[in-house]
């Protein structure tokens, strides 16, 4: 069936291929357009960098008038990325725009992994890590770089 | 002669007909995701801000939205008159 959602989410599909933003790349599932599996590549000059991560997004029929729901699959350490994968990300709720489309998502998800903000932290430990301990927070990203390889 | 056909081509003549309306990604020629046939039935809407969107669109979003802002600006969104 074809509604307005369906639509706007095939012509977003269409943008990621025809026009692909680097280091991101994402496809609904064969039997169901509102279900994407996406994968970020870690930024270089990031500890990130050479990481795969797996995301989910979950669409409605609300959108693009309401965000998809958004999470990591792949393991993720990070100051603004919850236990279970959700994203603590302005443009995933108060700042959200009908005009982003997938595209726009992923790339503002890439670039959260390059600029981390600690003031909002949906993971405390890698926040402070990120404040306090450079070091130690680039050797736990690092962890799940590696990890983010295996599944 | 019996019969012919014709052929119409029809554009806005406001908007250049390459640009897409935000929200639905569609051309500004062709109608919004909830109507069939782009023209009168689709109309387009300018705000104060000069940010332009199908008229179904930003009633949509507006309707969603509590704080009535443009998609593109973030300013309370003004219909030109």
């Amino acid at each position: 069936m074809s509604t307005p959602s369906r639509r706007r989410l095939m012509k977003d599909f269409k943008r990621l291929q025809s026009d692909p933003p680097g280091g991101i790349s994402g496809a609904p599932c064969s039997d169901n357009i509102m279900l994407w599996n996406a994968v970020i590549f870690g930024p270089g000059d990031t500890p990130f960098e050479d990481g795969t991560f797996k995301l989910l997004l979950q669409f409605d029929e609300t959108y693009p008038n309401k965000p998809p729901t958004v999470k990591f699959v792949s393991k993720m350490f990070h100051p603004n990325v919850y236990a279970n994968g959700e994203l603590c990300l302005d443009i995933l709720q108060n700042r959200w725009s009908p005009t982003y489309d997938v595209a726009a998502i992923l790339t503002s998800i890439q670039s959260l992994l390059h600029d981390p903000n600690p003031n909002s932290p949906a993971n405390a430990e890698a926040a402070n890590l990120y404040r306090e301990n450079r070091k130690e927070y680039t050797r736990r990203v690092r962890e799940i770089v590696e990890t983010s390889w295996e599944s | 002669m019996f019969r012919w056909h014709t052929v119409a081509f029809w554009e806005w003549n406001s908007i250049d007909s390459n640009e897409v309306c935000g929200i639905c990604q569609s051309p500004f020629d062709a109608c919004c995701a909830d109507c069939k046939i782009p023209g009168d039935q689709c109309p387009l809407l300018w705000g104060k801000c000069k940010h332009c969107f199908h008229l179904h669109c930003i009633s949509k979003w507006l309707e969603t939205n509590n704080e009535g802002i443009c998609p593109l600006d973030r300013q309370p969104f003004e219909a030109a008159t």
